[in-house]
């Protein structure tokens, strides 16, 4: 039972990694905490779906206009909607993503309303394999491989590429790195762009998983959200690692104690967490200078 | 409708007057809801004392939860109060004490002498209570304890400064909000006759926040009126084929592009492009637009006095 | 017993030390200035006096009482008032009503009285009404009549800091921290600051603990002064004393 657990924990973890590390992507670079993140990944999905089964294309193609349609989405709203907020603050950075988010919610419903559907998706959420004696399903090892390699892609990409480097810097100094010749308005549209593309794969993932529908992605938005935040919205290390974590406690807390309030641990962790650390586990709290 | 209203006030109060942040108050109206039914139900009380404890129920989780809201901030404090609203959702569901996903019947109420059955009297009940509610919460603004939220809101270290117990009065903002959303649970319960879990859900909190922001967050006629038109917006989902030339062209735009059956959604898509307008154009929502046309007015009423000359502050 | 007493405060953020053993005494009804060049940490002082910062080591005395740890609230309801170096306005609010603010640890209303506000009977009524009439003088004292119900956001940045300071005098404070009044300001300017600094000390018999960049301005306002640099005390005296000090020169002008 044990490793089961453990597998459907990592398999949920690594979609609320996604999640996390997209949310803490754009976070770091503009201060935007994007409560849109879920919707337009769903969106993606549902655009995926659209391509399977109105055109009846292959995957490859479906899921390859998903991605871009997710890039897309995510640089026109940094830079049609974000960037001429005239009075940025939290609160209304907050608001504006709900806003869309809430306004994409309603373009899914209208246009496929709120009916379950079948997400088709090269491996079967039914199929098991067998690892070291165990059983586990097909979907959970295929999310956890997919979500690991792109992670760890992501990693590389900020490390290793001029690109990647030119996005740190802009979250570190964005002055420091303007006058260094980084073109910082770019780099951000590129932010929401990549970030929204690793939003629309947990959609993906996500959607053979339970079936799709405009609220698809809230629990792993809200789960998302949850593990950035105990990992310090503003550490991709600290928020991935919160994702595992927990994945990994909400299967364990649901197969031992209760399956009933599974969702409510992710709640508790997060207050428990923010009581001691208003900050997350690893973040950094900047106070205003008077 | 006038159920909105009154959540719109406790958003005011606390969004709007002393600058915190909201995702969960579905919770709060949920709280109110359940509370009034069960002490209806379970231990017979009448509507009129079951509704305003109701509310005290209510201000009790408000304080709760204004707790944590001390030490957090920004997205942290969306997120935790967001996690507070679903949460009560998600045991509600899960309870046979709350009748689970079933949800509960209300029974019929009576006011004194006079019954609350009819649609009518039920009306005029809560457009009362909500007359009432919104003269108190003005009231309020206009004194020292208004004044402290809003200096929160504006410059928290300032206040303390002079003499703001800020966790006091933070911790108070978020009860007085919860205690006015529950009331306006109670009422809702009322006037629905069945509560279920299903209907407190997080768009609904995304909704009460859309209120206030859309009417101009901090005023008050400005949190009545937003929440008015959202409220109208949110009632009339399931009619907007019936709309006198909008409809039609809505049906027909469904038809050829969406679906028909997901046409009510179109009501989340106004409300938020709603939000995303008004934070874009006019960030203090009606009430600023009715500012600009008030100054506008002014200026040229001016304008026509000195023809000649420049008002020195005109901008 | 001391009016006010500084004794061994010490600040460190970290691996920062922002100030380093100071002490100074005040005494009532005295002008007391702390110069310094940037950053040698002068507002950081007034944070912790003020207990925005809780000090990593000594205390604060005033009146007697230890004030060092105390939450800010607190330690406003006790008589200190201060002004910020960048304004630290109410900025939606009108003149008025920052003023008004500085009421509020003399005024009652409550979650109840307020809501009950029936009229103008009413006691939440009465205190509006009261304390409104008790700041008119301040806003004729600091000229601020004209612009009594704008938002003061909308204010140009002298009015502001006069508003700054006019919402210090509404709290009635027995302490005034002042910081950086005159920032950005002309000559002419500055010389109104001092002006209206003795004034306040004449006529409304107030303590006023000054920071103050312009060396000039403070020594020819101030009774006595504590000279700081990168946080540590260097001279403290008579204002005469600290003019020619060499240590204080060198701070200013650096070394060679």
């Amino acid at each position: 039972m044990l490793p089961q657990v453990l597998a459907s924990g990592l398999s949920a973890g690594s979609i609320y990694a996604l999640m996390a590390l997209a949310l803490v992507i754009t976070y770091k670079t503009t201060e935007v905490p994007n409560f849109a993140q879920g919707d337009m990944a769903m969106v993606s999905a549902f655009i995926a779906y659209m391509f399977l089964t109105d055109f009846e294309t292959g995957f490859i193609l479906a899921f390859g206009a998903a991605l871009v349609f997710a890039f897309l989405l995510g640089v026109g709203f940094e830079g049609l909607v974000l960037r001429r907020m005239r009075n940025p603050t939290h609160l209304n950075l907050i608001i504006m993503t709900l806003g869309f988010s809430l306004a994409l919610f309603g373009l899914a419903g209208w246009k496929w309303g709120a009916d379950q559907r079948q997400f088709p998706f090269p491996v079967s959420a039914s199929e098991v394999v067998r690892l070291g004696g165990v059983s586990v399903s097909t979907l959970s090892v295929t999310t956890i491989l997919i979500a690991g390699v792109l992670m760890v892609v992501v990693f590389a990409f900020f490390r290793f590429t001029k690109l990647g480097i030119a996005m740190q810097a802009t979250q570190q100094d964005p002055i420091a790195a303007r006058i260094n010749g980084v073109p910082t308005r770019a780099v951000v549209g590129l932010t929401f762009g990549i970030s929204s593309v690793i939003g629309s794969v947990a959609a993906l993932l996500t959607a053979p998983l339970i079936t799709l529908d405009p609220t698809l992605m809230w629990d792993a938005l809200l789960k998302g959200f949850a593990a950035a935040v105990l990992g310090g919205l503003n550490t991709p290390v600290g928020a991935v690692l919160g994702g595992y974590l927990l994945g990994v406690i909400e299967n364990l807390f649901g197969a031992y104690i209760s399956v009933e309030f599974k969702s409510v641990v992710a709640f508790l962790i997060i207050v428990i967490v923010l009581w001691f650390r208003p900050s997350g586990l690893f973040g950094r709290h900047h106070e205003r200078k008077v | 409708m006038a159920v909105f209203v009154i959540v719109g006030l406790g958003m005011n109060v606390l969004v709007g007057d002393t600058g915190q942040i909201s995702l969960g108050h579905a919770g709060f109206l949920a709280i109110g809801a359940y509370t009034t039914v069960l002490l209806m139900t379970r231990l017979g009380m009448p509507f009129p004392f079951a509704l305003p404890i109701a509310g005290c129920v209510s201000a009790l989780f408000g304080f709760l939860l204004g707790l944590p809201a001390l030490r957090l901030a920004g997205p942290y404090l969306a997120i935790a109060t967001l996690g507070f609203g679903l949460a009560i959702t998600q045991i509600i569901a899960r309870s046979a004490l709350f009748g689970g996903h079933m949800g509960l019947v209300v029974p019929d109420a009576t006011l004194g002498p006079f019954s609350l059955s009819g649609d009518v009297s039920k009306y005029y009940l809560i457009v009362g209570v909500a007359v009432v509610l919104a003269l108190g919460v003005r009231n309020l603004s206009v004194t020292r304890v208004g004044r402290a939220f809003r200096a929160i809101r504006d410059n928290e270290i300032a206040a303390a400064t002079m003499g703001v117990d800020v966790a006091y009065y933070k911790t108070l903002s978020f009860a007085v909000s919860a205690a006015l959303t529950g009331v306006a649970g109670g009422l809702l319960a009322l006037m629905t006759g069945f509560i279920s879990p299903g209907v407190f859900t997080f768009t609904l909190s995304l909704m009460f926040l859309a209120m206030v922001v859309f009417g101009g967050l901090g005023s008050i006629p400005g949190a009545i009126l937003g929440s008015i038109v959202m409220g109208y917006l949110n009632l009339e989902m399931d009619a907007f084929q019936e709309l006198p030339v909008l409809g039609r062209a809505l049906e027909d735009f469904s038809e050829r592009f969406m679906s028909t059956v997901g046409l009510p959604n179109f009501g989340w898509v106004v409300t938020g492009m709603l939000i995303v307008f008004t934070i874009l154009l006019e960030p203090q929502g009606l009430y600023g637009l009715w500012i600009r046309a008030l100054k506008a007015i002014k200026r040229s009423k001016s304008a026509d006095a000195n023809s000649s000359l420049p008002g020195p502050g005109a901008n | 017993m001391t009016f006010f007493a500084v004794d061994g405060l010490t600040m460190r953020f970290g691996g920062l030390t922002a100030l380093d053993n100071v002490s100074f005494e005040v005494d009532r009804g005295m002008i007391f200035s702390i110069i310094g060049p940037n950053g040698s940490g002068k507002s950081t002082a007034f944070n912790c006096i003020s207990g925005i910062y809780q000090p990593t080591a000594g205390e604060i005395h005033f009146e007697g009482e230890r004030i060092s740890g105390l939450a800010p609230h607190l330690i406003g309801r006790r008589g200190i008032a201060r002004t910020f170096q960048n304004i630290e306005l109410f900025g939606t609010e009108s003149t008025i009503d920052n003023l008004m603010l500085g009421r509020h640890q003399h005024m009652k209303s409550g979650l109840w009285s307020g809501v009950a506000m029936l009229g103008s009977a009413s006691s939440a009524a009465r205190e509006e009404i009261e304390n409104r009439e008790r700041v008119e003088w301040i806003l004729e004292l600091l000229d601020l009549v004209r612009v009594r119900d704008r938002p003061v956001g909308e204010l140009p940045y002298g009015t502001q800091k006069r508003v700054e300071l006019a919402r210090a005098l509404a709290m009635e404070p027995k302490l005034l921290l002042v910081d950086e009044p005159s920032a950005g300001m002309n000559a002419d300017e500055r010389a109104e600051v001092g002006v209206r600094m003795r004034e306040l000390r004449g006529e409304l018999d107030m303590t006023i603990l000054l920071i103050e960049h312009h060396v000039q301005l403070a020594i020819g306002l101030a009774d006595r002064v504590l000279a700081l640099n990168f946080g540590k005390p260097i001279a403290c005296g008579a204002p005469e004393e600290i003019r020619q000090h060499p240590e204080v020169i060198k701070a200013y002008l650096g070394d060679g």
